[in-house]
């Protein structure tokens, strides 16, 4: 279960519209690598992870990812709540503007909708912590590829601080790999799946 | 971790997190984390010093419980993955006790921030008060 605190984990202050910017941003919106794809992965993957603690700490770490979702929509919408038509038209921001005007819509930065097919719950442990290693630092690539685009200081620093919480996670996703790997066969970690064959997990404990 | 871990093949390892002592949580915050040790910089972000001009009261409280809130943020994820490290859950319950104030505060002089800052913060009002304020995207409270 969840409960809203109404604010952003990171405040959005941009006052200046640029309709181009919000087009590179919304990526990390609905993009492949984006918040919402991080916080779906996440928190679908929990149910059925065999170490309670990693259970624990995907629930916490896909909660952040919807705080980041906040705050790229955020971003997204107040680069563009003041768009005149003309800006539009120039900006590139054309083809979104016809389908979704300026309202918020989950699409990566080349306009492909957001799609589950972005990411994976195998149902396998070591399959998916490294799924989610790799997912952090494909975001933070994604990061470095805006900063090096973008200018505007008020845009920059949430990016900035989006971007250091992929290295976090990271670390995170590593330590619970760890974990998980203490529950396996130190021999073979690929001889069971503590996520199906749960009778070896008991035995391996 | 054990050193079989550390020989097996097709097999990668993440070095464990050691405590270390975090930033004041103004600097967290801008950071990303409340770690030095994990605060890992890309050439192309450089250092901005609060480029914005001095907060208002009601900016500076909302900054305040960001602030705190954040650092209970990074900390919920360390204690995920080091459970047993009582440094950093006495300072999760210090940082815990710390955000119930601020929300209480804000509650009772702006608007509340969480249902249950209605009662922490203003248990005599008969305003609900839940869509007072700009919404969170609007950028800023003033």
């Amino acid at each position: 279960m969840w409960s809203y605190e109404k604010r952003l984990q990171y405040p959005v202050k941009i006052t200046k519209t640029c309709p181009k910017t919000a087009q590179l941003i919304i990526s990390q919106y609905g993009g492949p690598d984006g918040e919402l794809s991080a916080s779906m992965r996440y928190l679908a993957q929990r149910y059925s992870m065999p170490c309670k603690k990693v259970g624990g700490l995907l629930t916490d770490i896909g909660t952040e990812e919807i705080n980041h979702m906040e705050i790229i929509c955020s971003m997204v919408y107040q680069l563009t709540k003041n768009l005149t038509l003309e800006q539009a038209k120039t900006a590139g921001f054309d083809s979104y503007y016809i389908d979704h005007t300026a309202g918020l819509w989950p699409q990566a930065a080349a306009g492909v909708p957001f799609t589950a097919l972005e990411f994976q719950s195998k149902g396998d442990a070591l399959a998916d912590l490294f799924e989610d290693l790799a997912a952090e630092q494909k975001a933070r690539t994604v990061y470095d590829n805006l900063l090096r685009m973008i200018d505007e200081p008020e845009v920059r620093e949430p990016l900035k601080f989006l971007r250091a919480r992929e290295i976090v996670h990271f670390q995170r996703f590593g330590e619970a790999l760890e974990m998980t790997k203490d529950k396996l066969d130190a021999k073979n970690f690929y001889y069971f799946n503590p996520e199906f064959d749960k009778a070896m997990a008991v035995k391996a404990k | 971790m054990s050193d079989i871990c550390c020989n097996a093949l097709a097999m990668a390892t993440v070095p464990i997190q050691e405590w270390c002592k975090p930033y004041d949580w103004k600097t967290a915050l801008k950071n990303g984390t409340i770690f030095p040790s994990l605060n890992l910089e890309f050439y192309k972000a450089e250092q901005i010093n609060n480029p914005s001009s001095a907060p208002t009261g009601q900016e500076s409280a909302l900054n305040e419980i960001s602030e705190i809130g954040f650092a209970i943020n990074d900390l919920t994820l360390y204690l995920d993955t080091h459970p047993d490290c009582p440094k950093g859950l006495s300072l999760l319950k210090e940082l815990l006790e710390k955000r119930r104030t601020l929300l209480a505060d804000y509650a009772a002089k702006y608007q509340p921030l969480t249902q249950l800052s209605m009662i922490t913060g203003t248990p005599e009002t008969n305003v609900y008060g839940w869509a007072e304020g700009p919404a969170p995207w609007e950028g800023g409270n003033v």
